[in-house]
């Protein structure tokens, strides 16, 4: 009793100085970081600003994230959610067009030989490409965001999607037809448990790009949005909006990105 | 220890094999692959006729086209010329009369124990009710121990069980032939031992009424379960090169029967049937003594 309670507190311990000593690496990392941007703003003469300006400017951004004084001054909380919405938009509609199509590339020769060579042009295409596009076709500046954002989409899920339904083992395959699986069965127990980890890793990528894709999205479509709010605070000369809108983009991204890994690691197995 | 045991000679053994009714028909069997390099024959006008009950072994060297024939039988290939029967109807594909244990498990690695087994169940067994499908899922776990592993993944089982789990659900879907495609390859030699009884307890208790084609590459293995025993040539282009009948008297106890005169010529005749290719390559090979 007495003695696996010591090794479980030794395991907690190893556990505990692991994490203390991830942690201050990652301080170590980021006080050189300030210190390099810190040197750079006084080399300038405080042309860039520097880590303290740009604090107490995100500070005050932060502390009012949702004030609104019409449509051209509104908090940067508004900002974000107006953007993170036309992610989601676009992203849930590009993954409903991707999954089917990937599972269709993936379980027919037919389907690769037709999708894919179209999906090879396009795919390389900067989905910023698209957004006139989506202006002529949509008549409105905020849709053709969401569109650009739908064609980003596309592109990692679909293949990540058909590959993996490439990839069904022979052996998972001769079970369901050893055991006569009707199509549904193999569908549900065979080809989707074995796809969704792959179908995961493309929506993974795919909300990763998507994310950095609005920013540019939105600097060309105006109106509310974090990537409109950065092309405003420089018109606005003011960089030290600017690095906090950068700190904040990077901050969500990170989330997002976790957010999916942990969905990842939730739905992987070992056979 | 072993007075009472009857040899049954060969001629007895073959009077009693005729008698029962015939399971399944392999005639003129030739499959073909395609190849870059042209058309690749994994086996040869095999003709075999195998008895209700009957339990036979495939023996033969790697890439001998065994798993090949086998694969024939239970529908998985099409034969490029000829036709195997099985009860009568000619083989198209695969199906629940035939039950297929395959060599390396082939449990889906994301359904516990307990689904590997039911989803076979619900595929292969219509017009019953769900509850009467769990019953065979548990009645067959039962028989194999594996119960209180129900809930696992195949992941978290060790390669016995996981063996276990797919004789399991081989049975579960009760079909009047039972192919292995070498079952107990990739196990250790205890758990195959037990494993080789286990399988005859399983045959037994369904008194005997399955007919069973084993791939195997084991002599005491095939002699141990084994009615008859077919060595097959060298591929490619394998064909029959002699039927072994096994006259021991069931039920067989290994520790026994290895000191039979007759288990001992069975070994010794496949043994000359199967070794005698090393020696000829072994020619030019100088041993020290």
């Amino acid at each position: 009793m007495d003695k696996s309670n010591q090794q479980l507190g030794a395991a907690t311990l190893k556990v505990v100085t692991y994490r203390t000593g991830r942690f201050l690496y990652f301080l170590l990392g980021m006080s050189f970081m300030l210190i390099i941007w810190h040197v750079a703003s006084l080399s300038t003469d405080g042309e860039l600003p520097g880590p303290i300006q740009t604090f107490s400017v995100f500070y005050d951004l932060v502390s009012h994230p949702f004030y609104d004084n019409g449509p051209n001054d509104k908090g940067i909380g508004n900002q974000l959610l107006s953007s993170l919405e036309r992610v989601t938009k676009g992203f849930i509609i590009g993954s409903v067009i991707a999954i089917p199509l990937g599972l269709i590339m993936g379980s027919s020769t037919l389907g690769m030989n037709l999708l894919n060579p179209m999906v090879q042009v396009l795919r390389p295409v900067s989905p910023l490409a698209w957004f006139p596009i989506g202006l002529v076709a949509f008549q409105s500046a905020q849709t053709s965001t969401v569109f650009v954002i739908i064609i980003t989409s596309l592109w990692p899920t679909l293949i990540n999607t058909a590959f993996g339904v490439s990839t069904i083992p022979q052996d998972h395959k001769n079970v369901a037809k050893a055991f006569g699986f009707s199509t549904f069965k193999y569908i549900t127990k065979v080809l989707l448990p074995f796809t969704l980890p792959h179908i995961i890793t493309g929506l993974r990528l795919s909300v990763g790009i998507a994310w950095m894709v609005i920013v540019a999205a939105e600097m060309l479509s105006g109106g509310v949005g974090i990537g409109f709010f950065v092309w405003d605070s420089w018109n606005a000369l003011s960089l030290e909006k600017v690095f906090s809108a950068i700190l904040i983009i990077g901050l969500v991204g990170f989330v997002l990105d976790k957010t999916f890994k942990s969905l990842q690691t939730r739905y992987s197995y070992d056979s | 220890m072993i007075a009472n045991t009857n040899i049954l000679s060969e001629d007895k053994v073959k009077e009693s094999i005729l008698l029962r009714p015939v399971s399944i028909e392999v005639k003129d069997v030739t499959v073909s692959f395609p190849t870059p390099k042209g058309e690749y024959i994994a086996v040869k006008n095999i003709d075999l006729e195998i008895r209700k009950g009957e339990i036979i072994s495939l023996i033969g060297h790697s890439g001998c086209g065994k798993s090949t024939l086998m694969s024939t039988i239970s529908g998985m290939v099409k034969p490029s010329k000829g036709e195997v029967i099985v009860n009568g109807k000619k083989v198209t594909g695969a199906g629940p009369d035939r039950g297929i244990v395959f060599q390396n498990y082939s449990l889906l690695p994301w359904l516990t124990v307990y689904e590997n087994i039911y989803e076979a169940v619900d595929s292969c067994i219509k017009g019953i009710s769900t509850d009467e499908k769990h019953a065979i899922v548990e009645e067959n776990l039962a028989m194999v121990n594996l119960t209180p592993h129900q809930d696992k993944l195949p992941k978290q089982l060790s390669g016995g069980m996981k063996q276990r789990v797919a004789i399991a659900r081989a049975f579960a879907i009760n079909p009047s032939v039972l192919l292995l495609d070498e079952p107990f390859g990739a196990l250790d030699a205890l758990t195959k031992g037990s494993m080789h009884v286990e399988l005859l307890k399983l045959w037994n208790l369904d008194n005997r009424n399955k007919t069973i084609i084993m791939v195997t590459h084991d002599i005491e293995e095939a002699i141990f379960l084994s009615d008859r025993i077919v060595v097959l040539n060298n591929g490619p282009a394998a064909t029959i090169k002699e039927i072994e009948i096994v006259g021991l008297p069931r039920p067989r106890n290994k520790k026994d029967i290895v000191n039979l005169p007759e288990y001992k010529s069975i070994r010794e005749r496949l043994l000359n049937l199967l070794v005698e290719k090393f020696s000829i390559e072994d020619d030019g090979v100088k041993f020290e003594e």
